[in-house]
């Protein structure tokens, strides 16, 4: 893939047509982007939102062993402190004692530095990164200031790197350059793999066993990538795993939380597997094209039938379609009776849904199955990768409303407003705009539960059905705390700010 | 002061530090006019290290944001800026605007004053501040939003009202226990009889920070965080400021009310009067408590490490009230030698004696080097005086180190990972209560 001879990777707008601002229904939305003229569009009114470099650092942080740098002004990498909760937690699970939670530096790039450029400030802090924490990989991450001054982060890795044992990582997040957030996935995962993934070279024995050379192979045969996200919960990746050691394979995770001396791995697989579409295809066509691992990157195990596809497609590669229709049938049929009393609860509720691309509609699909309606999705933006969970919404109601946007929570108050859901579930830092219009709230990642597979299938609905129960604190909420909109613009359409964009420029 | 990069950074930018303090204004909206994650970013940020403070009025995921592109940076981003406020005042309801810049936007150098002004002509009430990211942290950040209220917000009085002050120096968010702290010296002072006005909290309102231009004194309860601003107050209104270190708990308090009593000309056997009705609640508290500070040995050693206000102020509190022995208070600011000589003056002569051992550092993971160098480790002796029991008052990036130790934790200074902050504040006579009760409830947390 040429991509990977770049120094950046390219971004979503221009690789997919990636669109953020669109509203209206999901017909003309899956209508409109294939037609090519969505990526354009923009908004006359917005909020503040999400850049690559949040999701970028949401995944690098979790890299063990490892120093990130975030070569900007001091503000940049702030989010570290509050992701560091989940990374703590993760240490904990791995064994730590004494979890230190993430651990980042920022270059802290002052009015000095703009003028002068910030590459010495950077140098200096790569190598006593090296010197004091001796990490596996030292990732340097860039946001808008340096890519605006001109530094020239790649030259001074190059320059540095004979002088530290880490190995370093540059990564160009700059969050001016690309309305998509999504690009930090492609990001992340082009500097993984100039940096990190390297096949091992074949050990060469002085006295062949040919037998233990047979068992590896067999062994390799079955080994699988398991793409996670961090977004990802521990419950997710054990459901996942579980479900794929039942089909007698051996499974490694990627790339979050996952070892640098680790990723040479993933190329050694079988097989990879993504549980996000939109997360992983740039990584896995890489790793394919120049490992010649094949890969699956259609469904995100969500729901019932999302899972049993997701499952059904990783078997029928091994050519083991019967161990998953036994697999199915018995997790379905011990599933199906515990959900019994919970379907009655839900049937005909209506939920509104806002989140991550595939997440979203992946989730929303899982809700049409359980019963409810789905009055509304808003996923942070639509590509290709949306297209199979958008169709099968679709199917069930081609009525269905879509409003894709990165976060912008004046438009989901006004759809709230027009349509009244039951419940509210989204994405980290969303929901409470929905919590203050009164509506209960599932997040829809994150926290203890797990959300994929079939006990994330269960979690979902005995969750949704637990906080349908009481929801008190957020109709005090409504009662007492208003929203900063006037009131004109609930009679207002919530598309309204959302501009057609002319041709490319 | 070190021109270099700084682990974990224990502050918001300047940016963040604006919008958190201009989205504590009562009835303000902020405006960013920055690249699209700055928001974001600031929020993500805020969430896990202030406490758990949200979003707030239109703060968080809501607050309107020029989120300029490529393509402004490139051609220039006023239009953008113009076409988000025309929208923002139609849509949100907010009774001052407060336009703040971010890196991009400042170093293209987007006029944006010109852009207010066009606004201004419409009677939209809005003002401005260019508060990049790197022009500082978030204290620098709460300097530039006052300094823009001193300038074009705060009406002008010729007539100053000889019992009204401003308290400041104590910055939204970056202190995730400000509301508390405000609110504790408010109700302190106003058994003075003064009219406080500290503009960010839930009692104060607009039209108070308007009308505070006839202020007979700023109160700055720092010795770093809000000084230009006052300087500029008293340049434009005349107002005259003192600072003070952040007051915690009777000894300090006792301090302060003398200093504002001494500044104001309040007469002296009246704050007397306070002080010592302040002082007997106190001992009230401090009695029932007494019994088991003795019978359990609860006197520590302690590391205390937070910024400029906090770090001084803490290790008073402990060594002067508590009768603990601080023997390192690491100040995590990067300070120039001017300020730091203020922090080692005021260590210097703690009423009890103590002696601390002052260090300037801005990164967690080095503190640890610290203290082995102040307290030398044991080398094997059957009989080593160590550095126990001990408590690490400080954030939560110290838990490691409290863990590495053997010592207690509670966190206090930013970060707040690990604790919920409401109403709670560590100031004054109630404040040094509160300290005594969380400090101690950790002791007893496991029982």
């Amino acid at each position: 893939m040429s991509y990977l001879d770049q120094k950046v990777a390219p971004k979503r707008e221009e690789r997919l047509g990636t669109c953020v601002d669109f509203g209206g229904s999901a017909c003309d939305l899956k209508k409109s982007f294939n037609g090519g003229c969505l990526r354009n569009n923009d908004r006359g009114f917005c909020q503040g939102s999400i850049c690559q470099l949040l999701p970028g650092l949401s995944m690098l942080n979790t890299i063990p062993d490892s120093v990130v740098i975030v070569h900007g002004s001091l503000g940049c990498g702030g989010a570290g402190h509050s992701q560091s909760a989940a990374v703590r937690g993760r240490q904990i699970l791995a064994g730590s004692t004494n979890p230190r939670g993430t651990l980042w530096l920022s270059t802290n790039l002052n009015e000095m530095d703009v003028v002068t450029g910030g590459e010495a400030k950077l140098a200096e802090a790569i190598i006593e990164a090296d010197r004091r924490y001796r990490p596996e990989s030292i990732i340097v991450v860039s946001s808008c200031v340096p890519g605006i001054i001109g530094d020239d982060l790649d030259g001074v890795v190059a320059r540095i790197q004979p002088q530290v044992n880490g190995v370093i990582l540059p990564v160009h997040c700059e969050g001016f350059k690309t309305k998509v957030m999504a690009t930090a996935y492609d990001a992340v995962y082009h500097a993984i793999s100039r940096r990190l993934l390297e096949k091992e070279e074949e050990e060469v024995r002085l006295i062949p066993d040919e037998l233990e050379e047979a068992a590896e192979k067999i062994r390799r045969s079955r080994q699988v990538n398991l793409m996670n996200v961090s977004s990802g919960t521990p419950g997710d990746e054990k459901e996942l795993t579980r479900l794929l050691n039942a089909l007698g394979l051996e499974v490694k995770i990627f790339p979050c939380f996952t070892h640098p001396d680790d990723v040479k791995y993933a190329a050694e697989a079988a097989l990879s597997i993504s549980t996000c579409p939109t997360h992983d295809d740039y990584f896995l066509k890489y790793l394919q094209e120049k490992f010649g691992v094949p890969y699956l990157l259609r469904y995100m195990p969500i729901g019932i039938k999302n899972t049993n596809s997701w499952l059904r497609e990783v078997a029928k590669f091994f050519h083991l379609e019967k161990v998953a229709k036994r697999i199915i049938e018995r997790e379905t049929d011990e599933l199906e009776l515990a959900l019994q009393p919970l379907r009655q609860t839900l049937k005909g509720k209506k939920a509104m849904l806002s989140a991550g691309e595939v997440r979203t509609l992946a989730t929303a699909g899982w809700l049409q199955e359980l019963g409810l309606e789905i009055i509304a999705v808003r996923p942070y933006h639509y590509d290709e990768f949306g297209e199979p969970a958008l169709d099968k919404l679709i199917e069930h109601d081609p009525g269905l409303q879509a409003n894709v946007g990165t976060v912008q929570p004046f438009e989901t108050v006004n759809i709230i407003e027009k349509n009244k859901p039951d419940i509210y579930l989204g994405h980290n830092s969303d929901n409470i705009w929905a919590a203050k219009s009164g509506i209960p709230v599932l997040p829809v990642y994150g926290g203890p539960n797990t959300y994929v597979g079939y006990a994330g299938a269960f979690d979902f609905a005995r969750n949704i059905n637990r906080v349908l129960k009481n929801p008190s604190f957020n109709q005090n909420l409504m009662k007492n705390v208003r929203q900063p909109y006037f009131k004109s613009w609930y009679t207002d359409q919530p598309y309204k700010y959302i501009v057609q964009g002319s041709e490319d420029l | 002061m070190k021109n270099r990069f700084i682990e974990r950074p224990r502050s918001f930018c300047a940016l963040g530090g604006a919008m958190l303090t201009a989205g504590a204004i009562p009835g303000a909206v902020p405006i960013l006019h920055t690249a699209m994650g700055c928001g974001g970013s600031i929020y993500w940020n805020q969430v896990g290290s202030t406490g758990y403070l949200g979003a707030g009025y239109c703060g968080g995921m809501a607050v309107p944001s020029s989120n300029v592109k490529e393509r402004d940076i490139i051609f220039g981003g006023t239009d953008r800026l113009t076409e988000q406020i025309s929208n923002t005042v139609k849509l949100v309801e907010g009774d001052l605007y407060i336009v703040l810049t971010g890196c991009m936007t400042d170093i293209i150098g987007d006029d944006i004053q010109a852009v207010i002004r066009d606004f201004q002509a419409q009677d939209v009430p809005i003002i401005g501040a260019e508060t990049g990211g790197f022009k500082g942290d978030a204290y620098k950040g709460y300097d530039l939003v006052l300094q823009t209220l001193i300038k074009n917000l705060i009406e002008k009085k010729e007539q100053k009202v000889d019992h009204k002050v401003n308290l400041w120096g104590i910055v939204p968010a970056q202190d995730a226990f400000w509301r508390g702290n405000l609110n504790n010296l408010r109700v302190l002072l106003s058994k003075l009889g003064l009219e406080v006005n500290s503009f960010f909290t839930e009692n104060d309102t607009l039209d108070g920070v308007k009308n505070s231009g006839d202020a007979a004194l700023n109160i700055v309860v720092s010795e770093f965080y809000g000084i230009e601003a006052a300087d500029l107050f008293l340049e434009v209104h005349g107002v005259p400021y003192i600072t003070s270190a952040l007051p915690i708990g009777a000894t300090a308090t006792e301090e302060f009310l003398l200093e504002i009593s001494e500044a104001l000309e309040i007469d002296q056997d009246a704050t007397n009067k306070v002080i010592e009705r302040e002082k007997i609640i106190y001992y009230k508290y401090i009695d029932r408590i007494a019994d088991t500070y003795n019978d359990q040995d609860f006197q520590r050693y302690a590391v205390v490490v937070g910024d400029g206000n906090y770090a001084a102020a803490l290790t008073r509190f402990l060594a002067d009230d508590l009768g603990w022995l601080p023997e390192l208070t690491i100040v995590t600011d990067d300070f120039e030698d001017e300020k730091k000589n203020k922090i080692d003056k005021y260590l210097e002569r703690l009423n009890s004696g103590y002696k601390t051992k002052v260090i300037y550092e801005t990164d967690a993971s080095e503190i640890q080097y610290h203290l082995s160098r102040h307290w030398p480790v044991s080398n094997g002796q059957r009989f080593y005086d160590a550095f126990s029991p001990a408590f690490v008052v400080g954030s939560h990036l110290e838990r490691q180190l409290a863990k590495n130790i053997g010592a207690a934790h509670l966190t206090v200074t930013y970060p707040v990972g690990n604790r919920v902050v409401l109403t709670r504040g560590y100031t004054g006579y109630l404040g040094g209560l509160n300290m005594i009760e969380d400090i101690l409830s950790v002791l007893v947390f496991e029982r």
